[in-house]
């Protein structure tokens, strides 16, 4: 497997140049361009991961995650590169996360496996029949009972979720919402402690777009999985995911 | 807690301790529901969605009761007693304003119509209704 991040030599090149500007000028556009540039390397990294009952995009997130820990921990005085440097920053984070989102609980390998192949009986019929399937569906779609099928969703959801305002790993990592926090203005704000709004600026753009295509415009999750390119089930998780996250960020 | 069902409704009611390694045992129940009406897959997500969003705001209390309407073109889900105050004010206030996301924003687009029934004691049942969409 190649990959076609930057590769520059540990005493100069662009790399060198925008850390510099960054760690001694406190330059972030120059610490953005270190990201992009390097982006590369952590979706190179997260393939290698990919096929574990976690989305493809989530795992680059979370790699993303340790290659921003990288550069802010990079020391200047290194003569490293950078990819060097941030290639095991990554790997670990992407390690930590499964870890720390690994089962909950044991679960029958057949019932794991039927979960994998949810997702991609829910897509086929939902297209087929042109409306949500049924569990019975469902059932027959997998060659399994209704009670196999309702296990296995349950199995999925054995998955424990990472809160985004907990830190995945040391006490001074980056708190997520520092890293992809950005205000929104979407939704209103108000102080009714059952109200989610005022958490909901701190979720990635992906989760606010999300939600606001569920509770804003009406759309179904099958539709906004077409618009987003993820599955139903995906959707799903991850509006649940972000509900909760908000309510604990709100309560904490 | 419910009026009588009539006679084609059947009654499933469950009391349940509140806390998320319990969810799953009310969503077992409401797939269970969902498959003997024919319930859509999407259409069960959003019940039991609903469902978690109540109870992740029943605050400090221990235990709550489920109630499972089954007609044969809806499923009237009743969540009770709950002792929220904030729940009581999120549902029975004003409505949301244009882009409020809070919990009734979240119930009015997940299930087809909500209702709090309030006793004398100011507790709260929470009534979600969710109609079979056509086969």
């Amino acid at each position: 497997m190649t990959t076609s991040a930057p590769a520059p030599g540990p005493s100069g090149g662009p790399d060198r140049e925008l850390l510099r500007r960054y760690h001694e000028h406190g330059d972030v556009s120059a610490r953005e361009q270190l990201v992009e540039r390097h982006l590369p390397l952590v979706r190179s990294l997260a393939r290698r991961y990919a096929g574990r009952g976690e989305a493809l995009e989530d795992i680059e997130q979370v790699g993303t995650i340790g290659l921003i820990k990288a550069i802010d921990r990079y020391e200047l005085t290194r003569d490293v590169a950078l990819t060097t440097y941030a290639t095991p920053n990554v790997v670990g984070e992407i390690k930590r996360h499964f870890r720390d989102r690994g089962w909950t609980i044991r679960i029958p390998r057949a019932l794991q496996e039927l979960n994998v192949k949810m997702s991609g009986a829910v897509e086929r019929l939902t297209v087929r029949l042109a409306r949500s399937p049924t569990i019975a569906e469902l059932a027959v779609e997998l060659d399994a009972t209704p009670e196999q099928v309702l296990e296995a969703v349950e199995a999925g959801s054995a998955y424990s979720p990472v809160s985004l305002s907990a830190s995945p790993g040391t006490e001074d990592d980056l708190d997520l919402m520092e890293v992809i926090g950005s205000e929104d203005e979407g939704f209103a704000r108000t102080d009714d402690r059952t109200s989610l709004e005022p958490a909901l600026g701190e979720l990635p753009e992906r989760e606010r777009r999300i939600l606001r295509m569920r509770f804003e415009e009406g759309l179904t999750q099958t539709q906004i999985a077409d618009r987003v390119g993820l599955s139903q089930m995906h959707v799903s998780r991850l509006i649940r995911r972000s509900l909760e996250n908000m309510r604990e960020a709100l309560s904490g | 807690m419910t009026a009588p069902p009539s006679p084609d409704v059947e009654l499933v009611e469950l009391e349940t301790p509140i806390g998320s390694e319990w969810e799953p045992v009310f969503r077992l129940v409401l797939g269970g529901v969902a498959d003997r009406l024919g319930l859509g897959f999407e259409e069960l997500d959003d019940l039991q969605l609903a469902v978690e969003r109540l109870l992740a705001e029943a605050g400090a209390q221990r235990s709550v009761k489920l109630a499972f309407e089954l007609a044969p073109d809806h499923v009237r889900t009743h969540v009770g007693p709950l002792s929220e105050a904030p729940i009581a004010k999120a549902l029975q206030g004003s409505p949301p304003g244009p882009g409020e996301l809070g919990l009734r924003r979240v119930l009015e687009t997940v299930v087809d119509s909500f209702g709090v029934e309030e006793s004398d004691g100011g507790e709260l049942v929470v009534r979600l209704e969710k109609r079979v969409g056509p086969r």
